[in-house]
């Protein structure tokens, strides 16, 4: 039998899998079970037969330069993350949050939806401008849960629901990754996609919270309540405590309003500016240096996670593994791409983080485009059912950062994603039937 | 003890970290240092740089790039290439460097840039594990170029907005676009590198008079604009007649012909001719190393333009350009941009008779598809005044 490319790709995955395995028997981490993978996917290449035809030298200064290459792929989610968390654990230490629970608390306590739909909304904010659901986690994951915990919903229900509507945010408009990176690799503008995108995570993010809320009343006396939250620092006021979350919409809006003015600096820098700004409005002391080794010592797992993505995304493709899967993907027949997107998306997201977007996004997008399909309304499907992925094994992002935020003492499995399952499955559901019927929807949306 | 088995885990594991960030970083400076060389030829009768046009860009900064004029001293017509929006595209540079060591021009002007976008050519996109060089073997050696990606370096512009948000349309953009030159036309002055090399190269034109421009780009065989002439409005006669006459006479798989679309804006076909006199075209050949789905990423497959995976996704119809066992190797697309550069020229020519280029010096088609190296000189043998380096 002559050994082919295919055949050379085929091993290549499989030594990840087996590595994979190996690696979590012997109970390495995430991040440690990834950068085996990786070097075992690079052995492998090594020494597998390439195919028919000799290929280039790989030379092991080449090989290095690969691996470190790879680690700067997620560089600027994970200066995100660091930074936005390094606000809010400022803006927490600060009694911010404290403050600002006891005061929805005490306005909304007793009107349900509205508190619901208020909760709801601060959600999509962070993740809708940022596009990321870890930002959204981080920021005002915290605040959101300890509202719910005064509703009575069980800790479970309360970090699927932040999982969810982080996830629903990220996806959210105006800002959406996966779909402007893969756009970007088709050579599409990213215009047309508000509309969908908005429906598409608006009934996402209502459905969980009424689903995961369910059964809870607010039936306390509201003085009860708040008897049993934690006390905020003296000298906070309501205007203090939306003064940073006040400098954060100003300084990425007016990116938006006016772009040919407003300096561009960039998410960490305006998460910067935002802590900055707690600082000089908290009525009490913060050690700073204390906070930022906090920050960094809770984040070393998501940001180590994302490093050693961004190593095996780049062996993927190095070995022409990431070339087979994407192939598989895009030769299968239509009615069974439409019947498995569902899963191959969120799954492939799991692994891969964002790189899902160029891998499988760009030629889904041409796919689709040649079968006359509509590629925006299709995208946008895609552009949401990748987030719902992100509380996934093995780099689970999102999902590790709302157990983390939220102080999750249960079964990731059998209690976190368990609740997860049933709105994840009902946006997919939605995603997948909007997918289908792409072209009639597109044309009654005008995109 | 085991405190300390742990503490020696993280020694070793930090010196293997160190070790990988010296020998990376010695890479990565290499590629970003590293020069190319152009022997102008004969007919090159001026050097400028892109800084005398614009205080937009920096004199001596990464994108103060080289512009080679060729200048018959006839009155004509006056025509620019940019090679180079797209450093991960490689024929981009390789044809305009191959024109400026070979051209001879009897009547008008001819401009060319074989870097427009020289910061997007110092690192390669990561992810795409692309090879840090590329090589053409020539009669007096190996000549080099450096393999880049679309979007200017980091080290040169970060970080980006949450989305780019295009002057002066205001069309929203994927973020890294804001690095991409051919998202940015027609620039603007106090922008990012991207934008301020856009603009300055757009002042180079409206102050030089330029009547046309030809942009020099790759695509992956997925992507529907595939071997083929985009033109501006101000354009359309004369792409039509250079795309018919190409396929009838010249090459082997055809160049079709497509309009400029008028909503998606900043790139050269739109916007060069939006916002100057002159007309704007840009030139597409089929690259399979674009491709997402190929197999190995190396430099065989850079140059050769061979992989089973495409031509997998044809058999099942996934293509927009024809991919067999003999691929799409660099000769030929190095081939198809020079062919059709004269073509264009010729054409425009022809329909613009008070904007005459006449050229001599440009290989033939199928003398380029047996060699391309023999059009590359050696800068070693070169009398030092005619060597510039990019």
């Amino acid at each position: 039998m002559q050994f082919t490319m295919y055949h050379h790709a085929f091993v290549v995955i499989a030594v990840i899998v087996v590595a994979f395995i190996g690696a979590k028997k012997f109970k390495l981490n995430t991040e440690l079970t990834l950068l085996t993978a990786s070097v075992a996917a690079l052995l492998a290449h090594l020494v597998t037969p390439m195919g028919v035809d000799a290929r280039s030298a790989l030379p092991f200064t080449e090989i290095i330069r690969h691996f470190v290459e790879g680690t700067f792929t997620y560089f600027d989610v994970c200066m995100t993350f660091l930074s936005a968390t390094f606000f809010m654990t400022l803006y927490k230490e600060a009694g911010g949050i404290d403050y600002l629970v006891r005061v929805i608390v005490g306005k909304f306590y007793k009107k349900r939806t509205v508190l619901l739909l208020m909760l709801m909304i601060i959600m999509m904010i962070p993740g809708a401008v940022t596009g990321s659901g870890a930002t959204t986690v981080l920021t005002v994951g915290g605040l959101v849960g300890a509202v719910l915990a005064t509703m009575g919903v069980k800790e479970d229900r309360r970090v699927a629901l932040v999982f969810m509507l982080a996830a629903m945010s990220a996806a959210c408009p105006p800002i959406n990754l996966w779909a402007m990176m893969a756009a970007a690799g088709a050579n599409m503008p990213y215009t047309g996609f508000g509309t969908p995108l908005l429906l598409l995570t608006g009934i996402g993010a209502l459905f969980s919270t009424f689903y995961l809320t369910r059964g809870c009343k607010c039936d306390s006396e509201i003085e009860d309540v708040v008897k049993t939250l934690p006390e905020a620092p003296k000298g906070w006021n309501l205007l203090k405590a939306l003064v940073p979350f006040i400098v954060l919409l100003v300084a990425i809006l007016g990116a938006r309003v006016l772009p040919a003015y407003w300096p561009i600096i960039g998410m960490p820098m305006i998460f910067g500016f935002s802590a900055l700004a707690v600082v000089l409005v908290s009525p009490k002391k913060v050690n700073l240096m204390e906070i930022g080794l906090t920050t960094v010592s809770n984040l070393k797992e998501l940001v180590g996670i994302m490093v050693m993505v961004g190593i095996l995304n780049q062996i993927l493709t190095l070995t022409g593994a990431r070339g087979l899967i994407s192939l598989g993907v895009v030769i299968l027949p239509i009615w069974l791409l439409f019947a498995a997107l569902w899963i191959i998306l969120p799954v492939s997201e799991g692994v891969l983080q964002y790189a899902v977007a160029p891998l499988f996004g760009v030629p889904l997008i041409m796919l689709f485009n040649m079968l006359g399909y509509n590629p925006v309304i299709a995208l946008s499907c895609w552009a949401v059912m990748w987030p719902v992925g992100d509380c996934l094994p093995p780099t689970a992002v999102v999902g590790k950062a709302s157990v983390m935020q939220m102080n999750y003492k249960g079964d990731y499995y059998k209690g976190f994603l368990k609740n997860v399952l049933v709105p994840a499955l009902v946006v997919l559901a939605l995603c997948t039937i909007v997918m289908i019927f792409n072209k009639p929807i597109g044309s009654f949306l005008g995109v | 003890m085991k405190k300390m088995n742990i503490n020696t885990v993280k020694v070793i594991a930090l010196c293997v970290i160190a070790f990988c960030m010296a020998v990376a970083g010695f890479l990565f400076a290499e590629h970003r240092n590293f020069k190319e060389t152009v022997v102008v030829s004969e007919g090159c009768t001026e050097v400028k740089k892109l800084s005398d046009y614009s205080t937009a860009i920096k004199p001596g900064s990464i994108n103060d790039c080289n512009v080679y004029i060729y200048d018959s001293g006839v009155e004509g017509g006056t025509f620019l290439i940019i090679g180079g929006s797209h450093p991960e595209e490689p024929t981009g540079p390789m044809v305009a460097q191959l024109i400026a060591e070979n051209l001879k021009v009897k009547q008008g002007r001819v401009f060319i840039i074989t870097h427009a976008n020289t910061s997007a050519s110092t690192i390669t996109r990561i992810g795409e594990a692309y090879p840090r060089f590329f090589n053409v073997e020539t009669k007096w050696g190996t000549k080099s170029w450096r393999m880049g990606q679309r979007h200017a370096a980091e080290l040169d512009s970060w970080p980006d907005p949450e989305v780019y948000i295009h002057y002066p349309s205001g069309q929203n953009l994927a973020n890294v676009d804001i690095r991409n030159l051919n998202r940015n036309w027609p620039g603007k002055e106090d922008g990012l590198i991207s934008e301020r090399t856009a603009f300055a190269i757009m002042e180079m034109i409206r102050n030089e008079g330029i009547d046309y421009t030809l942009d020099y780009h790759e695509a992956e065989l997925e992507y529907s604009v595939e071997n083929t002439l985009v033109a501006h409005d101000k354009g359309f006669d004369v792409a039509s007649m250079v795309s018919m006459t190409l396929t009838a006479e010249t090459f082997d798989v055809p160049i079709g012909m497509e309009f400029s679309p008028a909503a998606l804006r900043g790139l050269s076909h739109r916007d060069i001719g939006d916002h100057s006199d002159a007309a704007s075209f840009l030139v597409e050949v089929a690259e399979p190393m674009l491709d997402r789905i190929r197999g190995i990423t190396d430099e065989k497959l850079l140059m050769e333009g061979k992989d089973i995976f495409v031509i997998k996704a044809g058999e099942h119809g996934l293509l927009y350009a024809p991919m067999d066992e003999n691929g799409w190797p660099i000769e030929k697309r190095v081939a198809r941009h020079v062919a059709t550069t004269a073509k264009l020229i010729e054409m425009y020519t022809m329909m613009h008779p008070d904007q005459a280029v006449v050229v001599e010096g440009l290989p033939a088609y199928e003398d380029l598809l047996v060699d391309i190296g023999c059009y590359y000189h050696n800068p070693y043998a070169a009398d030092p005044s005619r060597v510039y380096y990019d």
